[in-house]
């Protein structure tokens, strides 16, 4: 039996390279991948350089300001009231602000997912976080997939379509060029030659699909070697093979209906219609209105009512003139304390009272959110599309949830920032070298590893399943198959 | 070594087989006639197993073929009425492989060269891709691929059309060479003179049924055309 596979299958390789079907969509194929991955490593590297060249400006703004705060507390030196480190109201705002950063995935360039519509680093101030958290969205990648040609588009959209273009008709043709009679009445078992054939064609496209990526990704980013990587590489690799799976799958189980060739195409193209273009809307439309985000226009209004009567409470604060400007030396911290401009004070104060005032509405938005994600993760199943652009794009580090867990841990570093600078704000108690210690710093946690060995397993099922269903209905066809 | 019993075949309404039985032993060749579409290219393929009888069975050495599919077709050898082939490949090359495939072993290439030129392909012809052929040659290398399965029964539906008068009488010889190693043929024609002159046995179906069976030596050329003609025309 196994002899009889191999030699099916070496034969099906001499037809297909004799024909030149597998060098053109060889070529084909490895071209959008090395382009997707291309544009994946581009990105991917703009993007590190950025969040360095940011990181390393913060270093450089820290070691300053902790100079001038010892030339101002040991030597005297008169302070500029805009950029003063002692000033806890500036220190909080923009001049003092931290960067909450989400590191970037080795294995980045395998998918762009949210990364190129989110940013991966915040400057986190005493400001509301109204101001940098919600000024993006987390957009659904199916109105975003098709502008960016990356990997995973490669992978979700145009890898079934070569995959068909190599199996419509691979049963079907032999039986219309009448080959398949000849090859029958040699004694061999149609299944076996079904297999041989399948093997031939996956184990190409195989290679090329998940053979090119790993060698690129592991060469040009070899921290992707380390043995942490290992596991997120072995699932995207995982991934492709089972998104592979129910596209052959299925190619085999419309050969074995045993219609025409042209038949077989028209059904393929339209499964793939249905799978790949019509579903994901369909669910997009189902889980907006099954869990439908407060409106963009209606956080807008809102804040522009709190902030407005923010202004009005805090009108006799804002509109003292700055008391530096006929006495500089006020600037200047005095035993631990420092006065603080009511103009600064004011500003803090109402952007307190925005976030204060807008939490039950953002909490609202961030959980209609997660819920959306949910509904997406659960009933994402009804296309193999979904689940595996969920699955490509969470192993790259790139998916909704690692950013939707990177925005709650932004929340709360916006939150310890405020705490920590609020008091201080309050009481005028000046910013002292021990505080630039002590100041709340970011640290980004990844997610806990069982959920995404989880949702690793399910995407998996949810794509393996299917597909083992499909090639045992087309099992059970072929054993009615009609040669003649 | 190959029996038919009561063997029927429908296609819808029409009966492309009506209760036929029939029985080849080993070194008997029988000659199936018929109008066309009379059922004859239906009996190959019940036996081959490529159509499942509606009742009745095909026996090949003793084994149902509708049972033991695979085993059977190890049996027999089969050349259909077109012979179809890999284009892109040399008739060699297709050869080679369906020889590989009936036997589950490698034959060397001077092996079936002169398997090749015995059907009466030489070897500039053998070495050209098959879509250059014409339709005689494909017959010819399907000729091949059936005796390089040395198979003891022959399944043969109008293996000759297409064949110059050289070809098919040397094919005919083949024919009887192995008739007389034993090999049991089954094959339908429509050529009276070739069946009366290989032919140990004649069958003459019509709408299905098998009309007439005998012996090719208890009558003359003349009488077997005569007979045809008078079943054709009741
Ligand atoms: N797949 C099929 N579906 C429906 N009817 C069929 C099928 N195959 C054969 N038939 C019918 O069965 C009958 C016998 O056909 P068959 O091909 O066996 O004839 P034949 O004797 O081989 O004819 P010929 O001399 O033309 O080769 C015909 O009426 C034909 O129309
Ligand atoms: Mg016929």
């Amino acid at each position: 039996m196994l002899r009889t596979l191999l030699l099916v299958a070496r034969q099906e390789a001499r037809l297909l390279l004799a024909d030149r079907t597998l060098w053109i969509i060889s070529a084909l194929f490895v071209a959008i991948v090395g382009y997707g991955l291309f544009n994946g490593v581009k990105q991917a590297a703009l993007k590190e350089t950025a969040l360095a060249s940011v990181l390393q400006a913060q270093m450089r703004g820290e070691q300053t300001r902790r100079a001038l705060l010892g030339r101002i507390l040991h030597e005297g030196a008169l302070p500029d009231p805009f950029a003063n480190p002692a000033d806890p109201s500036v220190m909080g705002g923009g001049y003092g602000g931290r960067y909450a950063y989400m590191p970037i995935s080795p294995l980045a360039p395998l998918a762009f997912g949210q990364s190129d519509i989110r940013p991966d680093y915040y400057k986190v101030t005493n400001r509301s976080k109204i101001n940098f958290l919600y000024d993006t969205e987390i957009e659904n990648p199916w109105n975003l997939l098709s502008g960016h040609f990356d990997l995973s588009f490669v992978i979700v959209y145009l890898f079934p379509l070569l995959i068909f273009a190599l199996s419509y008709n691979f049963l079907s043709a032999e039986r219309e060029h009448g080959t398949l009679k000849m090859l029958l009445s040699q004694g061999i078992a149609l299944p076996h030659l079904v297999a041989g054939k399948i093997a031939v064609r996956a184990a190409v496209l195989l290679a090329w699909a998940v053979i090119v990526p790993l060698v690129a990704v592991t060469i040009l980013r070899p921290e992707a070697r380390s043995a942490e990587y290992l596991g997120p590489l072995a699932s995207w690799c995982a991934f492709v093979v089972a998104y592979a799976a129910i596209w052959f799958a299925l190619a085999f189980t419309v050969n074995a209906l045993g219609r025409s060739s042209a038949t077989n195409a028209l059904i393929l193209i339209g499964a793939w219609i249905v799978c790949v273009l019509i579903l994901p809307v369909v669910l997009n439309v189902v889980v907006s209105v099954a869990s439908p985000v407060p409106s963009r226009t209606e956080l807008a209004t809102r804040t522009r009512l709190v902030t407005g009567e923010a202004l009005t409470r805090y009108a006799t604060l804002l509109s003292t003139d700055y008391q530096y400007v006929d006495n500089p030396e006020l600037s200047r911290p005095q035993n631990g304390r420092i006065a603080i401009a009511g103009r600064m004070r004011g500003s803090y104060l109402m952007e307190r009272d925005v976030d204060e005032q807008l939490e039950g509405l953002l909490d609202a938005f961030n959980r209609q959110l997660a819920g959306q994600q949910q509904l997406i993760s659960r009933y994402g199943a009804i296309s193999p599309a979904i689940v595996a652009y969920e699955g490509l794009t969470a192993v790259a580090g790139t998916g909704v949830r690692r950013h939707l867990q990177f925005q709650r841990q932004i929340d709360e570093f916006h939150r310890r920032w405020c705490t920590f600078f609020d008091p201080k704000i309050q009481e005028g108690i000046a910013i002292s070298e021990a505080d630039l210690d002590s100041m709340p710093a970011f640290v980004s946690n990844e997610e806990d590893r069982s959920v995404m060995r989880t949702s690793v397993v399910t995407g998996l099922l949810q794509l393996l399943v299917p597909a083992i269903a499909l090639a045992l209905f087309g099992g059970w066809r072929l054993r009615r198959y009609s040669v003649v | 070594m190959l029996e038919a019993k009561n063997l029927t075949k429908r296609f819808g309404a029409t009966a492309a087989l009506d209760s036929i039985n029939l029985r080849v032993d080993p070194g008997e060749m029988y000659c199936l006639l018929g109008a066309n579409g009379a059922g004859k290219t239906t009996l190959i393929n019940v036996f081959l197993n490529f159509l499942v009888p509606d009742g009745g069975e095909a026996r090949i050495n003793g084994l149902d073929v509708t049972r033991h599919g695979i085993e059977t077709k190890r049996l027999v050898a089969y050349i259909p009425e077109q012979v179809m082939l890999y284009g892109v490949l040399t008739g060699l090359e297709n050869l080679s492989y369906f020889a590989e495939l009936a036997t589950g072993r490698k034959s060397p290439d001077d092996e079936l060269v002169a398997l090749l030129s015995d059907v009466g392909l030489d070897r500039t012809a053998s070495s050209r891709r098959v879509s250059t052929y014409s339709k005689g040659m494909r017959q010819k290398v399907g000729i091949a691929i059936a005796m390089a399965k040395k198979a003891r029964a022959l399944l043969l539906d109008e293996p000759t059309s297409g064949l110059d008068p050289k070809a098919a009488s040397e094919f005919s010889d083949l024919l009887r060479r192995a008739r007389e190693d034993g090999v049991a043929i089954l094959t339908t024609t429509h050529d009276l003179f070739h069946a009366k002159q290989t032919g140990t046995h004649i069958g003459i179906m019509k709408r299905g049924s098998l009309v007439a069976n005998f012996s090719s030596e208890t009558l003359s050329h003349t009488d077997l055309e005569a007979l045809y003609l008078q079943h054709m025309q009741a």
